[in-house]
Parts: C-alpha cells; structure tokens; sequence
C-alpha cells in the first residue's frame, strides 16, 4: 500500500469511529423526556408545518435578488484579487502572472480591463435596481 | 489565447450589449416610453456594420487561400458569419414586431432583452469553445424568460413564462450535463482539441468513445427542447398559445436557430466518435418530430398553438439535413486540408442550414401579420378569426398567403426549395463515397418518402388559414391595431421571402460554402494544448492573420 493513502485511511477510520461514537454515546448515557415542543422540527422559530401555498411579499424576492447579485459579484472578485498579487523577487511567477507566461491571456492590462467591465455592468445593474425602486422598502 | 484581438472580434456582439444597456437605464431614468425601438434598430445596424467590416478582413483572409482562423474561445468562418447575419435579421424582425402590452409599445426590458439574445445567438455562431457555447445559450435563454414573463399580463401569459423556463432550466442542465463528458474525453474545453482527441489513432480502442456519444446524447436531449424536437417539444404549444404573438415569433426562431448551430459545432468535433449512432438518431428524431407535429397541427383551431406545431414540424425536415451530413463520411473534408469545392460530404448540414433561414423568416413574417391583425391586449386567437382579411386588408392577407405557401413548400417559394434541396440531398447519399453500405440508402429513401407525404399533410392546416383568409365571408373584423412596426416587420419578411425564392441558386451556394467551413472544427492557433494533440490533418495550425490592421 502507497505510504500516501494510509493516513486517509486512518483519518477515515477514526471519523467513522468519532461520528458513530458520539451518536451511540448520546443514545446509551443520554436522558430521553420527549415533548411535543421537542419533536417539531426546528426552523428558525417559525412554525414549520403550514400550508405550502403561503404568500410573501414580492419585496423579499426583490431583496435576495440584490444580495444575489452583489453576493456573486463579491465571488468573482476574490480570486482577481488573490491572483492579482504578484510574486516576490526571484519566486516562480504566480496567479495572472503565471497565467501570461503560459499564454492564457496577453497581459495583465487584459485582466485588469477584464474585471473592469464586469465591475462597471454589476454598477449598472446596481443603477438600474435604484431607478427601479428596489432598495426603496415600500 | 484571450488577447486584445480575440476581444475585437466580439466588437459586434459588444455593440449590442451596449445598445441594450443604454435602453436598460434609458429606460430606468424616462418615465414614458421612449424611443427605444428606433434604438435597437440602430444598435442592430451598427452591429452589421462592423460585422460587414470584419467579414472584409476575414474574406482577404481567405483570398490566401485560408479557410478559417481562430483567436482562442472565438472562430471565423463562414458558418459563423451566416448564423451572425441570420441572428441580425432575426434581430431587425423582432425588434419591429414586438409591441407592449398596450397602446404605449413595448417596454425598454423588451427591446434590451431582444437585443442581448441576438447577441447571445451571435456569440454562439462565433464560439469555438464548451464554455463559450454554454455562456452564449444562457445569453440567449435568460432574456427569453424575461421576454416571456412581460410578454402578456394574464394566467396563460405566467404559465408559458414559468412552463418556459423550468423546462429551459432543465434543458441547460442537460447540455451542460453533456458537455461535462465531452470535456472529460478531450481534456480541454476546446472543440478542436475533441476532434484531434477523437480523431487520433489509437481513440477507438478505448472505451473513450462511448463517453463521447453519451455526452452528444445528452447535448442532443437538450439542445433539442431549444429545438422543440419531438420527445422535448410538450411545452411549445402551451408557450406559444399563452404569450404574444412577438414572444411566440421569438420562440420559433432564436433558440431554434442557437440549437442548431451549437448542435453542428458538437456535431463536428464529436463526429469521429458519433459512428452511426449521430444519423440514426436524427434520422429517428426527424421521422416522429415531423409526422406528429404536422398531424397534431391538423387538429389546431389557435393560431398560435398552430403554428407551434408546425415549427416542430420545420425542426423535423432539418434533422434529415443533419442526418445526411453524419451519414456521409467526411473523406473530402478529411483528406484535404483545404477544400475548394462544396462535395457531397456537407452537402446535407448545407440544405439543413439553407432551411433554417428559409423557415426562420417565413416564420417571422407569419407572427408579424398575425400580430398586426390582432391587438397589443388582445391578440388573434383562433383561426376563424381571420375570416375575411383579403377584403379588409388584402397587403396583410397576400404576405400571409406567401408566408405558408413558403411554409408549405410550394413551388417556386423559398420553402420548396428548401425541402427539395433537403429532399434531394437525402437521395443521393449513395452516390458518395463507397463506404456506404447499401442499408443506409434504404433509410433515407423511407425518410424522403415520410417528408413528402408530411409536406402534403402540412398543407392541409397551413390551406386552412388560406382559405378563412379568402374564401371565408367577413364576421367582425380583426381590430389590426398591431401598429407600424408589425406592418414593416411582414414586408421585410415578405421581400425577404420573395428574394430567397428568386435568388435560391445564391443563396443556397452562400450556405454550401458556410457548411464547408464549419464541418470541421478549427485548430486553436495560439491556445496551448493540455496534452501533445494530433496534427489535425497532417496540417500546421492556421497563421493568427493581421486583423486589427484590416479591419480598422
């Protein structure tokens, strides 16, 4: 066996027994007084069982729809700016960096317009979601 | 390799998605309706200007006696430039025809959305790459939900909005679902690097290839929703009968258009792999799409849901063109690096292709005049509502009339033409080269036979709205109150129709040479491989061609 593969092994092993341990430890030495409190399944204290056909507002939607926007816009520029930082002096080139030298893009310049432009379109969609009275809790 | 050029040369689909961004928050600030038509018309044509001036460049290209070229995710050839130049006119159509959901005209949403689709198809003609090709069909998709859900205010309009888009959600699922394992084969989400992959020498000892054909399945299953290809086609007619007229002429054309273009690009660089499972199955698909979308059609009393039927029927003849293609081995393109002639080899993508434009207008044109005569709030609903319209409004009347003659395939419309183009392209499968075995002939023999008698079939519905146009006596006259831009939209659909008839032996030249240019996938010039690829034909990969210079 690879030298590689037996600490996953083990790890797998020891997370089998941590897992199933816990679990019958809680079963064996735990008290168990069951109310009917206790047997509803937990969300966020609102009452779970309901008819599913239940109304929301239409600004909630409009809401999450913002956050989702700017939420993925955060996503995308995480990794720009993490490959963005160049290497020091004398280490192998990394992130855009390394990404010119093996040809995948031209230049830094192209990243960094790159990531302009889908700045600028997420800010005119922001334009266009105030114009449109999204952020006005009405 | 993504360099200032590759960006240049989405300058076209650029201009678009500004005009549509400009209209967007245009629309935002002005409280009225603006004019926003009069707008994407412009962004349209300023679109086609500088893809006219890139075709320049790209035709100096070909004078050296090369075929196409590739700047990293983005391709030029000649496919790519006829599905970008049927995009715009599909755009030019829309965007006249659209109206809103009263008096005032369509909202700036609706003309934007319109606009970032055609971008979308153009995207997709141009897109050499997995990613490239799935990002073009969601730029195509996404707008579509928009148009749909602010197509019509009512019940029916929400269900074929909703019905739309859980069924298209699906379909991405699908074909992205598919894509996966095309990439898993190639190690690289560049079509040409599936072809050299699949193509190489030691490939079909693997099990690799049947990976391949469960990734193009899986693309087929998808694409052919978009395509409203029989088993995927349920939710065509309910769509097309609840939302406007604009909406269902949107329908009937852009992601059928998309479809079929990202279909033969995966075609083409699966094709080593497809054997001959890639002609079974469009031969299947195209022999079930067309018989029961023209009998259902028979039974139709909406317009709408009428001719939903019957563009599943038009997507049923264009799979026989598909089929022929992967029918006949490709040893003309093959063998040559540079093929000069159109040869038989092609000759089926090129009828399929030729069909496609054809039936795009003429559909175009159909829901144009039918929005005309009805009303931004009420459109035409059942067929008996067009009873009398040659006496009312006999312009409207005679570019219906040629609509479905053209539809129907009637000579000496563009419609016969392309089904006796398709038709005959079916029969001489044999005449290609001898590894065609004889069983083959045999099948497309059944299928031409199968095509003629839908061809019949189909003119019985599309003779009906014939007849209650003009034989019919007039009870309460449409309100045709679909203002300017429908009028205009059915004219330039009518012309068109009529110059395709007459100039057929142009046009179907045009769509040869497109097909020979786009049945293989191009080499990336300047991409790095993943892995040591197979020289695609013994040939050095294409010289990036000095085209700033040109075009500027």
């Amino acid at each position: 066996m690879e030298s590689t593969t037996v600490p996953i092994l083990l790890f797998v092993v020891c997370a089998l027994c941590l897992a199933v341990g816990t679990v019958m430890a809680g079963r064996f030495f735990g008290p168990r007084r069951s109310t009917p409190v206790k047997g509803m399944p937990y969300e966020s204290g609102m009452d779970p069982v309901h008819d599913t056909r239940r109304r929301f507002d239409v600004r909630f939607h409009l809401v999450a729809i913002a956050f989702l926007v700017f939420d993925v816009e955060v996503l995308f520029l995480y990794p720009w700016a993490v490959a963005s930082k160049q290497a020091a002096q004398g280490d192998p080139a990394r992130g855009i960096d390394l990404a010119v030298q093996s040809q995948l893009v031209s230049s830094r310049e192209m990243v960094f317009f790159g990531a302009a432009a889908f700045f600028v379109l997420l800010l005119v969609g922001y334009v266009y979601d105030w114009r449109k009275g999204v952020f006005r809790w009405r | 390799m993504t360099t200032a050029t590759s960006i240049q040369l989405l300058a076209p689909q650029c201009v678009l998605v500004f005009t549509a961004i400009v209209i967007f928050v245009g629309g935002a600030f002005s409280e009225g309706r603006g004019p926003w038509k009069q707008l994407g018309i412009f962004g349209l044509v300023m679109s086609g200007l500088i893809l006219a001036q890139h075709q320049r460049a790209f035709e100096t290209l070909l004078q050296h006696n090369e075929v196409a070229a590739t700047f990293g995710p983005v391709s030029l050839d000649l496919l790519g430039y006829l599905a970008s130049w049927l995009a715009l006119g599909v755009g030019v159509l829309l965007v006249l025809q659209v109206t809103g959901t009263d008096a005032r005209g369509p909202a700036p949403e609706v003309i934007g959305s319109l606009l970032l689709l055609v971008a979308g198809l153009m995207l997709a003609a141009q897109a050499n790459d997995l990613v490239l090709l799935f990002l073009a069909l969601e730029l195509i998709s996404i707008p579509t939900y928009v148009l749909l859900a602010l197509a019509r205010p009512t019940p029916a309009g929400r269900e074929a909005a909703l019905k739309y888009f859980f069924l298209s959600i699906l379909s991405s699922g699908l074909t992205l679902y598919g894509f996966s394992f095309l990439y898993g084969v190639a190690g690289s989400t560049q079509l040409a690097d599936l072809y050299s992959v699949a193509a190489g020498p030691l490939h079909a000892f693997t099990s690799l290839p049947l990976l391949v054909r469960l990734g193009v399945l899986l693309v087929v299953a998808g694409l052919g929703m978009k395509i409203a290809i029989v088993p995927l086609h349920f939710y065509a007619p309910d769509v097309y009968q609840g939302t406007s007229p604009a909406a269902a002429a949107m329908l009937s054309a852009v992601p059928k258009i998309a479809g079929v273009i990202v279909l033969v690009r995966v075609a083409a660089a699966a094709r080593p792999d497809l054997g001959e499972l890639g002609w079974k199955l469009m031969l299947g698909l195209s022999v079930i799409t067309m018989t029961l979308g023209n009998v259902l059609a028979l039974w139709q009393r909406n317009v709408r849901r009428l001719l939903a039927y019957s563009s599943i029927a038009h997507a049923g003849y264009l799979l026989i063109g598909l089929a022929v293609w992967l029918a006949v081995p490709d040893k003309s393109v093959a063998g040559s690096g540079h093929p000069v002639t159109p040869g038989l080899a092609v000759s089926g993508l090129s009828a399929a292709l030729f069909y496609l434009v054809v039936y795009s207008v003429a559909s175009l044109g159909t829901f144009a005049a039918i929005g005309y005569l009805g009303r931004p709030d009420r459109p035409l609903d059942t067929v008996s509502e067009l009873a009398g319209v040659a006496s009312s409004h006999p312009a409207i009347a005679a570019a219906l009339a040629l609509f479905m003659f053209s539809l129907a395939g009637l000579p000496p419309l563009a419609g016969f033409w392309g089904k006796l183009m398709l038709i005959i392209r079916a029969l001489s499968v044999d005449v290609g080269p001898s590894a065609i075995s004889p069983g083959v002939r045999h099948w497309f023999i059944v299928v031409s036979v199968i095509a003629v008698l839908n061809a019949a079939i189909s003119a019985a519905y599309y003779l009906r709205i014939i007849g209650a146009m003009y034989f019919r006596p007039q009870h309460g006259a449409p309100a045709a109150d679909g203002g300017l831009g429908t009028k205009l939209a059915t004219g330039l659909a009518a012309v068109l129709v009529v110059g395709m008839s007459l100039y057929a032996g142009p046009a179907l030249h045009g769509s040869d040479v497109a097909a020979e240019s786009g049945a293989v996938p191009l080499p990336a010039a300047a991409t790095p491989r993943a892995r040591p690829a197979v020289a695609q034909n013994g040939q050095p990969s294409v010289a990036v061609p000095q085209l700033s210079a040109a075009s500027r």
